[in-house]
Order: structure tokens, then sequence, then C-alpha cells
């Protein structure tokens, strides 16, 4: 085997055999020079491809590219929001992951959406505090409205953020993970499925819903607070002048801190507008006001110029209202002009709370719009079914699956032992999984 | 050759043309929108969407180089300019050569909460007089070139949202409906339906209009196929569709035939 290298020299000594010793020397070291050369480039791809052996060499800088440029959009783009890769939405999160997801990665800026409470509006505040607790974190800017429960009780009620640098610690992790355990060589390069989600698209925290925000990261974000108090009787639109006031508050408040499309502030930022149980007995028209209209149109205009108002900001507005108070039809006008519309429907009071399918749950989550802004087609989900989980430190919002036949076939048989007699009706109770001992085989 | 030039004639007899969106586009070949339909109504359902039939007639409209003129209050500009630019059309470039004209309700919300006129004022018949001061004026500056001009409401009940009277936006309709007098006005009102008072709008509208199109959910569901019912009645037949919504177009097909063209 000839090497290749003394073959070319050869040639060249060949072309120029006049040429000096000189020559040869700086011939022979740049051999020398490209052979070290060489070498330590297969040290170097050796040392890469132990690092990320899914990436080729020339993907890889097309992938250490992108990284850079994305983190300086990264760096101009408002902290806590990102853009939706499908329609292009500025999105920002609502603090609760799989409430993320099902939205289709966050909540547009620039939208209004709407949560029908639950019968004790319990599970709505909890969804109301993620939402607030999350802009608090990404350092949002924050106005909270309630006519029922001093806002401030909600902001001092908000979670705790569990871990602000989530990404670089999860990543980390995962290298670790991947050193020390062995798995078969067919998977080993396959990413976990729990990293790739949490890596691309979630925005958000996570919160333990057991501890209270700390009292410094509270003091030191914007948060406006809107009572209700001072309340100018001077409108004729609204029977109620209390949501005028709101109104006004939340207009002043984007002028203020130029939220506006138009504006063009130092640094931008989003207000997030949290409205708390809205329409509720205490939004209700005054005694002494002259005019008798109907309360709910009052939601109804106050719904669409909220719409309007956010429209034109970088503002998100959470808004909820206690929907067992009305009529069906009345919030429907409601909804049409809000872009995301949920519902709530809790568990307990009802028979369904001690339903033994159900207990892993405590309620039933509907989605009942998700509208198609900037797209002719929505991302609602159909004919999915949802339901949602209250634990100790975490709330969540899963697809409603039915445990298996399993648990009501041994139940059948600890009943068939003790009732021989009922033998034939239960047969026909339990589901078609439940039939084990009619086989032959 | 024989069957080439007998191919010729009769493309040029029915006048298609493989450019024309009306010969091209599912939805605007199911609603086959001419020059002759003064008034269409859109009759919006609960849980459904109808803007896309808006901005499918918005594609035609500006492929025949007629004028528009639109009324926002459902949606801002910015949402008809992406969906635009994904069916193929530029709605800014229109309202820059002054083809397009936009009334934007939605936006002057803004300042008229401070204000208290125009939109949100105490005296609910001046809203809608003053709308039709607006309409009328813009109408005005779009006429002329014997070209066609549309005027496209987005979406009419939000009047009762703002307070106004079924009487006064009836009465409203009534006089935008005296624009059509004129041959070269067509307009398109769209209304979306939830409440009793919608209904007898929708009904009214139904009753004068020359082709009422209805887009509606499911009544039995979601289903992963089939995003919805439109249905088109002229006073001569009356048209079902199902439609599937994607991200960049509409697919139309009859009732039953989903599977055709879903899966091929």
């Amino acid at each position: 085997m000839v090497n290749c290298d003394s073959s070319r020299l050869r040639r060249r000594h060949f072309i120029c055999p006049l040429s000096s010793s000189l020559v040869s020397r700086r011939l022979s070291r740049r051999v020398e020079g490209k052979r070290n050369k060489q070498t330590r480039e297969r040290k170097e791809g050796e040392k890469k491809e132990v690092q990320v052996t899914s990436f080729p060499r020339f993907c890889w800088r097309y992938y250490q590219k992108l990284r850079i440029l994305m983190e300086k959009k990264a760096q101009k783009s408002i902290p806590g929001t990102a853009y939706s890769s499908q329609n292009g939405h500025l999105l920002v999160s609502s603090g609760i992951p799989s409430l993320d997801t099902l939205l289709g990665g966050g909540i547009p800026v620039g939208t209004v959406m709407l949560i029908e409470e639950d019968f004790h509006g319990f599970y709505s505040k909890i969804i109301m505090k993620y939402f607030l607790a999350e802009g608090i974190v990404s350092k949002h800017s924050t106005l909270i409205a309630s006519q029922d429960v001093n806002p401030s009780n909600i902001i001092k009620e908000l979670p705790a953020v569990i871990d602000s640098d989530l990404d670089s610690s999860e990543i980390s992790n995962i290298s670790e993970i991947s050193d020390k355990m062995k798995i078969a060589f067919r998977y080993q390069n396959l990413p976990t499925s729990d990293s790739s989600k949490n890596r691309g698209r979630h925005i958000g925290h996570l919160y333990d819903l057991s501890k209270n925000m700390s009292f410094s990261d509270i003091e030191n974000s914007d948060i406006c607070y809107w009572t209700g108090q001072r309340i100018e009787n001077g409108t004729r639109l609204y029977s109620n002048p209390a949501y005028n006031a709101l109104l006004r508050s939340i207009r002043n408040k984007i002028r203020d801190g130029k939220f506006y499309l138009k504006d063009s502030p130092e640094k931008r930022s989003v207000l997030r507008i949290g409205v708390h149980s809205l329409g509720s007995p205490m939004w209700l028209p005054h005694r002494k006001s002259l005019h008798s209209i109907d309360s709910t149109r009052d939601l109804d205009k106050f719904i669409f110029c909220l719409r309007a108002l956010v429209r034109s900001a970088y503002a998100v507005a959470v808004v909820s209202i206690p929907t067992h108070l009305y009529h069906e039809i009345s919030l429907e006008r409601c909804i049409h002009s809000s872009d995301i519309a949920m519902r709530l429907q809790a568990f307990s009071g009802t028979e369904l709370e001690y339903n033994q399918s159900l207990a892993e749950y405590q309620g039933f989550f509907y989605l009942t719009k998700l509208a198609a802004n900037n797209s002719l087609a929505s991302r609602h989900p159909g004919t999915m079914e949802y339901a949602f989980k209250l634990r100790r430190k975490k709330f969540s919002i899963d697809v409603l699956h039915l445990p298996p036949e399993f648990y009501n076939v041994f139940e059948y048989y600890f009943e068939t032992d003790i009732h021989d007699d009922s033998d034939s009706k239960k047969q026909d109770i339990s589901g078609c999984g439940g039939h084990t001992k009619s086989l032959d085989f | 050759m024989s069957a080439f030039r007998d191919f010729l004639n009769i493309t040029r007899s029915k006048m298609i043309s493989l450019g024309d969106p009306v010969a091209s586009n599912a939805v605007l070949s199911a609603l086959q929108v001419s020059g002759d339909d003064r008034i269409i109504s859109i009759k919006e359902g609960s849980n459904a969407d109808s803007n896309f039939v808006i901005t499918h007639l918005i594609k035609q409209i500006v492929h025949e180089k007629n004028r528009l003129c639109l009324v926002n209050f459902h949606n801002t500009i910015d949402h008809y300019q992406t969906i635009g630019k994904k069916l193929g059309y530029d709605l800014l470039k229109g309202v820059e050569d002054d083809s397009i004209r936009m009334l934007q309700p939605i936006k002057e919300l803004v300042d008229n909460i401070e204000q208290e006129d125009k939109y949100l004022q105490e005296n609910t018949e001046n809203i809608v007089k003053q709308l039709y001061a607006d309409i009328r004026d813009c109408l005005r500056c779009l006429k002329g070139d014997n070209k066609l001009v549309y005027l496209i409401v987005d979406d009419l009940s939000h009047l009762h949202d703002l307070g106004v009277d079924v009487k006064d936006t009836l009465s409203f309709t009534h006089y935008c409906m005296n624009l059509t007098d004129n041959n070269d006005i067509t307009v398109v009102f769209n209304n979306h339906v939830s409440t009793k008072t919608d209904e007898i709008l929708s009904n009214n509208l139904q009753y004068v209009a020359d082709v009422h199109v209805e887009v509606a959910a499911l009544k039995t569901g979601s289903s992963r196929d089939i995003t919805g019912l439109l249905t088109i009645r002229r006073k001569s037949a009356v048209n079902h569709y199902h439609y599937k919504a994607y991200d960049r177009g509409i697919k139309t097909f009859h009732p039953g035939e989903s599977i055709y063209h879903l899966y091929q």
C-alpha cells in the first residue's frame, strides 16, 4: 500500500525536479501539518459523535446556526412568549402545560379566554391563579379584577414556581441518564417522549399548588388591582356602571403601560388581564339605577368591548363567569365574542362523585370554542373528551380514559360468592369484558 | 384535430378559464355568486364559523377587480390579510389602490370607551345612523368605472351587543338593501345566530336575500372528517354540502361523499 500523501509528494518532486531542498522541506512540513490536522479532526469528530450521535456533521452545523439565530430572536422577543410554528401567533402560557398543548401551544396574545365556572367556582379560580402566576414569573404586567373577593387575596394565594431554570436542568438530567443507562442499541438514540415535549414546545413554568408564591416576587412585579370600589355613576351605557369603570381602567392600563400595538416602548411586555367571577350577583345593577335593562346585555357589551380592547394591544384576558346563574342562551353571545371558551363541570356535590370509573378525576372539561384566528381551520380537538384532576401540588387536564373492566370483574366475583341467587341479574349488568366464566377455552 | 376544435369551442362558449376561482375553488363553485345577486345573507350557527364564506367571496371580488367596502365588527384587518395571503390575494394592496375600503368598528371602539360616542352612545339609534352614513360615503368613493361594488358587513349581530334594538338593526339592513337599487351595488350580511333576536334578524334577511348561505356545525356532534354543514338556498334550488376546513383552504362535498374526497 502506498501512502497517498507520499505519492503526491513524489509527483510534485517529479514535476519540479530542480526544486531546492527548501521546497521539499516546506512540502514535508505541509504534509506533516495535514497529517496532524487530520488526526485532530478525527479526534474532534469522535468527540462530537459521542456528544450527538443522531446528527450528521453537516446537520449539526446548521443546527448550531439555527440555534444561534433562534437565541438572537428570543432576545429580541418578549419574555414568556413564543411564536406558534403553525400560524405565527404570539403565544403566552396559561401556566398549565396540559392546557397549553390543548390550545395549540398557549393562549394567543390579543384574545379573550372565557371560563364557565364550576358550581363553587373553585377549579376555575385555580386556572385563573395559574394564569396570573405565570404572568408574574414571566415578568408580564397584570391586572386583576373582582367584586366577589379582594383581588389582593387572589394574588397572595398564587402557587409557587417549582424551577425557574427548567430547561437547562432537564437537559443535563437527560444526558446524565443516558450515560448511566444501557438501552437497546436500536432505541439508544431516540429521544424520550417527555423531554421532546418540554424542550420544544412548552413556554411556561411548573408550579406547586401546596406552596404560595414568595412575597418578594409579588412585590417586584407590576400588578394593578381593581376592586370596583370607586365607581362613577356618570355613564348610562350599562345598567351597572362597574362594567364601564372596569373597561376604562383596563384601557388606562393599556395606554399608560404602552401596550398598544402602535406603541413602541423600550422593553415590550404583555398585559395579563384576569377578571374573576364576572356577572356574579355582585355585578347586578344597583337598586337606585333608573334603567331596567337586562343585566345580561351588560355582559355581552362588556365582552365585546374587551375583545376590541385586547385585539388592539399586547394583552390577554381571562374571564371567568358563573354560568349556572344564567340561562344557557344568554351566554352564547359572550362565547361568540370571545376566542377561547371552556366549561368546567365539577363532580363534587353530584352523583358522579361516587362513580368508581371517574374516581381519578375531579370533573369534566369541555372546550366549547377555539376560534380560528389568522387561519381557516380551528385547532379544536373535536371528538376528544377531557377531564381535569387536582392533586395536592398539581392541576392538569387530561384526555378522559375510563379504567378497564378489570375493577368490575373483581366486584362481580366478590359479590357472586356472597349472593349466588342474584347471579343471573349480575351477568346482564357487567360489560362485555366481564364474562370470563362463560368462555369455554 | 376535430376533437380539439370541439374542446376549444366548448371552452369559449362556457368561458372557462383555469385562473378563474369560481371554476377552480370548491367554495366559490358551490356558491356560484354572480353579478346578478344583489342581496346575500350568511347565517352562522352557534359553534360554527362562517368567516371562510366571506374570505372566499373577497377572493372572487379581488379576482374580478370589483370594489369592496368591508365593515369589520368581528375580526381585525390583520386576520383578513393573513387569510387573504393564504387564499392568494392581497387585501392591503387593494386598500392602497383604493379599490377596497375598510370600516373598522372593532378598532374605533377602543377610543369610544373613553369618549362614549359613535359606537358606544346612549342613543343607540344614532349608532346605526352614523354607521349607515359612513357606509354611504364609502360606497360613493368606490363607485365608478362600471365595476360592481360589494358591501360586506361582518357581522351584523354585534350591533345587538352594542345595545342596538332589533327594530333599528332591521331598519339599518333595510336602508342598506335600498342601496342595491343602483345596479352596481351588492350587499352581503353575515349574521351569527344564538339568541332569539338574532333569529328574527336572520329570518328577515333570508326572506329578502337572493342567495342565503347557512353555515352550521353538525347536529350530531363533532367529526374528524367533516367540520360542518353548508347550505346554499336560492329562490330556485337548495344545495347541501359538507365541508372540511384546513389551514389553507376548504374542501366541500355532497353529504355522504366525504370518503371519496378526503382519502384519495
